[in-house]
């Protein structure tokens, strides 16, 4: 029995802790006090972390409260944790939906509840969004494609590593690239690799063994164009990769020279403009209904 | 202390840890005990307490199910295209339920007949039915569904104040609750996890339980993930991915026993509001998500070991 | 070395194995150690070699008084033991295992392979034996598994070897292979302690034997001056008196007749009938097949072949539950683990098989299945405070009769009985024996399998005795008696 109670305290002590040093900002009465709810879709990618990091960055310039919930990818679990985050009220809420469809009823309940909701990155295909931040990833496909025939040429033999099936980045940066690639490039394989290293690697590596001329790879993502680096140096070869989003990682490889380019977003202006927006919403101040933010190619 | 206490105690035991954990989140941040928060604590437990209802047949009879989540998913899709392509949404979600019955009972027939681990079934059918799922969808997901109340209502609604997928999981509590100890079905299913060759010399047909628990849990997959595809409008083909963890650990910290054999539903309705609670109150008190995590992990550690020195 | 064992007494619980056990184990000598099941050979052998503490009595060596604390130690002084389960790591080469407890090393201290199958390929000639060293023991055979346990035991040079049914599990010519080997371990001036159930084994083999019987040394004789009749006689030895209640019943017509019937793993056929109010005993001994042969019947282990017919007509025993609809009742002799769930109740138990019966709509009614498990309970005298105590709080005796109650509420026909009063006290089998009898007075029909001659010889009407998965013979009461079945169970004509 003691040893139970001795449990429990440890319990209590590890939550009270956790929760005290957790805390990204002060405690105090939360509701209409003019915090910001932020929901990113996950923070087991560089590029959400960046963008999370612009948000508090900005957050704490401006001397904003912000309150991070993670959803780990999972659109039920955003669900979820929008409603905790409208029930400890929020002045504005910015969303970083998982999923566009499923995001539309936690905008929905938002809207229900008069709170303004700003979107990031990914849309939401219903309810009312005072704002959407996002870079023009149709825009961002065309540069990638473009660049490859700069610089391999026309008609050259090119693979496209796909993103998650069915994701808005997937689909756009897809379309984007085939607006061009179609008519100026040979698309030889088109393989998903849901936007994940290893995962991309293990696609490149099929991908190459399959068609051994692949002169350029167009990957939906810079993690996927990592994987793919590896895949083309276990295979001995000189492939002109071009990734998407600029993570940290991506800009040291085309500094190495591995990369030959991404697309870079930029993550943390995303981020920063997100609180910038959401500033001026709570002032009342009226804002664009489409944010675009600034894509640049990054080579060397 | 003398054993029939100590027992009691060890009853006793996740409940005390729940009210804990109410009193220690509500101390730290007084918006959590606000009705509201509670309805939507509610509303959030759903899911994974239907999930983990059917989990606990399933680990009382010593086996395991890791494919609900992909099970959650392809009933999902399934009664998302169903309404698409122009079915009564109220139709949809019994066929969903349905479906839900048919894969899980799938996975029965391959546990018994088949002659394989649950573990190594269900870890073949998880991916086999997240893979239908791709297909099925494209994957893509399916939006654009129907604005019919009723159907809305499922995952979404409200009736008499508490919301409808809560009404769902409570009514789905007290029918299993009855099936497990009040009939002879719920006897057997303890029976074969205490012990399956006592069962089977007892003329038990063991298959036909083990079925029954699969194809149970099957079909309560099928009916969360009914809610999850009101509750989100769409259905996704990535919907329920690591729900299986999230059900076992509400079924442990309720107190059942992995081995099989002990334990019971009304424990794991509590290691759910558990999961539950945790996931709000983190959220409610801003803890940073990488810490949610961590505290998570340690509570349902700190549970089973609290369980273990009581026994 | 010689060992002298004099006054040995011990007891586990109220339950006295030993009260007085002297042995002599002389250098160079195959001693064989005979007696029934439960006579205490075993818990001798164990306190040699320090398994359990004796009570009283002590143990001399080379006239030094002298106790192990552990086997290991036994070991290390010359005195080992090989029991019935051997001692073997199935993941290790034959090899490794010789030299698991004490590696040899090269200079840099890693493990020296080659020194160690030398000197291994130097014992095995020596000995005149041969073994695959370096396969996995999981692979071998019984009979080169234990010969590897018999060459680490040498190879630590032991002095006294105990051999625990050797032969049990061994092919004719594994067995004449060990044979070998303990002539030259004799040669070498090793004393063997055999045990065996084997008349013919011990009598080539051997040169004492000592017989023991409930407890105490009954005889102890030079081979060449006793005889195999001399021996039985000494082993069953006591006379059955009135423990045994006396049986009423006449039995009737035939109920179930098995014919051919071949359980899995026999290689002969087995036919047998069963009459109507009839206990058939069934004797022979450990690892003869008697309980193989009830399984299949029972459709708890496979079948190749043959009928069991039940009351005319033909059971298709696949699965318990058809024997169970034939009206079979299945008493297994391992009630922890085949009999009852211990976490369960003792009324959760009892009602377990009759769930349907007592609930026909499927909804349990607690006080339809209290009452149901109260009654049995209450007929069978289950000694404890309520039903709802959970099965394991109570003793072998009382477990035994809540794994009887739940099949009496079957209400079956036949009821087949593995070793029903092993391991309980004297009281619970007296129960147990009225019991048999107040059943096959209302025309229940028992087939009893009993290692313990007494209980075949004081409840059964006919005995069928089996010796290596067959039919040895099946005895009228009149013509059962200790010496007749331990001629059949042995091999004997």
């Amino acid at each position: 029995m003691k040893k139970l109670l001795l449990l429990l305290a440890m319990a209590v002590m590890v939550i009270g802790l956790v929760a005290g040093c957790g805390k990204s900002a002060d405690n105090g009465g939360d509701k209409k006090s003019g915090t910001i709810g932020f929901s990113v879709s996950t923070l087991n990618n560089p590029f959400f972390v960046t963008m999370k990091e612009g948000v508090e960055a900005q957050a704490k310039a401006l001397g904003l409260k912000v309150k991070i919930v993670d959803a780990q990818n999972d659109p039920a679990k955003q669900a979820n944790d929008i409603s905790d985050l409208l029930e400890s009220g929020v002045s504005v809420l910015i969303i970083n939906p998982v999923d566009s469809a499923a995001i539309s009823t936690s905008v929905e309940a938002a809207n229900a509840k008069n709170i303004p909701v700003i979107t990031v990155d990914r849309s939401a295909d219903k309810g009312k969004v005072v704002a959407h931040i996002a870079s023009d990833n149709v825009k961002g496909g065309e540069m990638a494609a473009q660049l490859i025939v700069e610089k391999v040429g026309k008609a050259a033999k090119v693979a496209e590593i796909e993103g998650i099936p069915g994701a808005s980045a997937t689909r756009e940066r897809g379309q984007g690239f085939h607006n061009v690639a179609d008519k100026d490039l040979t698309v030889v394989a088109k393989q998903s690799a849901d936007f994940d290293r290893t995962k991309g690697l293990n696609v490149a590596t099929n991908i190459l063994q399959a068609n051994p001329d692949v002169q350029a790879i167009f990957a939906h993502n810079d993690e996927m164009a990592l994987g793919a680096i590896q895949a083309a140096k276990s295979a001995g070869k000189t492939i002109f990769i071009v990734g998407f989003d600029g993570t940290a990682d991506a800009d040291k490889a085309v500094k190495d020279g591995t990369l030959a380019a991404t697309i870079a977003q930029q993550p943390d202006q995303m981020g920063k403009i997100a609180i910038d927006t959401a500033q001026k919403v709570i002032k009342g101040e009226a804002v664009e209904a489409k944010i675009p933010v600034d894509l640049k190619v990054v080579k060397k | 202390m003398d054993s029939k206490a100590l027992q009691y105690i060890k009853k006793l035991g996740p409940l005390i840890g729940l009210i804990l954990l109410f009193i220690i989140i509500s101390v730290m941040n007084d918006s959590f005990l606000e009705f509201s928060n509670l309805r939507n604590l509610l509303r959030q437990v759903s899911i994974n307490a239907i999930i983990a209802f059917g989990m606990t047949f399933v680990i009382l009879t010593g086996g395991i199910d890791l494919s609900v989540g992909s099970i959650l998913a392809l009933s999902s899709a399934v009664m998302a295209n169903l309404i698409v392509t122009g079915t009564d949404p109220v139709l949809a979600i019994v066929l969903a339920a349905g479906a839900g019955l048919v894969l899980g009972g799938i996975n029965g027939l391959v546990i018994t007949y088949g002659r394989v681990a649950p573990f190594i079934a269900t870890l073949a059918t998880m991916t086999i039915y997240r893979g239908a799922t791709l297909v099925f969808t494209d994957g893509n997901p399916i939006s654009g569904l129907t604005q019919d109340p009723l159907f809305h209502g499922f995952g979404q609604g409200d009736i008499a104040g508490l919301p409808v997928p809560a009404i769902t999981m409570f009514l789905a509590f007290i029918a299993l609750w009855f099936v497990l100890s009040r009939t002879s079905l719920g006897r057997k299913t303890y029976a074969v996890g205490g012990s399956e060759k006592v069962s089977y010399i007892a003329g038990i047909k063991i298959d036909r339980v083990k079925i029954f628990v699969y194809a149970l849990t099957g079909m309560l997959c099928g009916i969360a993930g009914a809610i999850i595809t009101s509750r989100l409008n769409s259905a996704q083909p990535t919907a329920g991915a690591g729900y299986e963890l999230d059900a076992i650990a509400a079924v442990v910290l309720g107190g059942t026993s992995l081995a099989g054999g002990r334990g019971h539903i009304v424990g794991t309705l509590i290691g759910a509001l558990i999961i539950g609670t945790l996931n709000n109150g983190l959220n409610i008190l801003d803890v940073s998500s990488f810490y949610q995590q961590v505290v998570k992990g340690i509570v349902i550690l700190l549970a089973v070991l609290a369980d273990r020195k009581k026994a | 070395m010689e060992i002298v064992m004099s006054g040995i007494a011990k007891a586990f619980g109220t339950n006295q194995v030993l009260r007085d056990v002297s042995i002599t184990l002389k250098e160079g000598e195959v001693h064989a150690l005979m007696g029934e099941n439960g006579a205490g050979k075993s818990t001798l052998m164990n306190i040699l070699t320090g398994i359990h503490k004796a009570d009283a009595g002590k143990i001399t060596i080379d006239g030094v008084e002298r106790t192990f604390p552990n086997p290991r130690e036994a070991e290390l002084n010359g005195v080992a033991f090989i029991h019935q389960e051997l001692n073997i790591w199935p993941n290790l080469t034959l090899l490794e295992n010789l030299y698991l407890m004490r590696p040899k090393r090269n200079k840099f201290g890693m493990l020296d392979k080659k020194a160690m199958l030398e000197e291994a390929q130097n014992t095995c000639r020596e000995l005149g034996i041969e073994l695959p060293l370096t396969t996995e023991a999981g692979l071998c055979s019984v009979g080169h598994q234990q010969m590897t346990e018999i060459l680490r035991i040498l190879m630590l040079d032991a002095k006294v070897v105990i051999m625990d049914e050797p032969t049990a599990a061994l092919t004719e010519r594994e067995t004449a292979t060990l044979f070998k080997m303990m002539r030259k371990m004799k040669a070498r001036g090793v004393a063997i302690v055999y045990i065996s159930h084997r008349m013919e084994e011990v009598f080539s083999e051997c040169d004492t034997i000592t017989v023991m019987r409930d407890g105490h040394t009954i005889i102890t004789k030079p081979t060449a001056e006793i005889s195999v009749d001399e021996v039985v006689r000494h082993m069953v030895g006591r006379s059955i008196d009135e423990f045994y209640p006396a049986r009423t019943t006449t039995p009737g017509e035939v109920v179930m007749s098995v014919d051919n019937l071949k359980p899995e793993g026999f290689d002969n056929e087995i036919s047998f009938s069963l009459r109507k109010g009839e206990i058939l005993g069934v004797a022979g001994l450990m690892g003869a097949g008697r309980t193989e042969i009830m399984r299949a019947i029972f459709g708890v282990d496979k079948h190749n072949g043959g009928t069991v017919t039940v009351n005319g007509s033909v059971l298709n025993c696949k699965k318990p539950e058809d024997a169970i609809k034939a009206g079979i009742a299945f008493i297994t002799e391992n009630r922890k683990s085949e009999g009852l769930i211990l976490d369960f109740s003792i009324g959760s138990n009892i009602t377990l098989p009759n769930l349907s019966e007592i609930c026909p709509s499927h909804v349990l009614d607690k006080g339809k299945l209290n009452s149901f498990a109260d009654e049995l309970s209450k007929k069978l005298g289950v000694k404890t405070q309520s039903i709802h105590e959970p099965a394991s709080s109570l003793s072998g005796g009382n477990q035994q009769k809540v794994v009887i109650a739940k099949w009496v509420g079957k209400k079956p026909s036949i009821i087949i009985m593995d070793e029903p009063t092993r391991g309980i006290d004297i009281g619970a089998k007296r129960d147990i024996y009225d019991l048999m009898n107040e059943l096959t007075n209302d025309g229940v029909s028992i087939i009893m399998v009993s290692s313990e001659l007494p209980e075949v010889l004081g409840m059964s009407d006919r005995v069928m005795v089996i010796h290596e998965g067959r039919v040895a013979g099946i005895l009228d009461r009149c013509d059962a008696t200790p010496e007749s079945i331990m001629t059949l169970a042995t091999g004997g004509q």
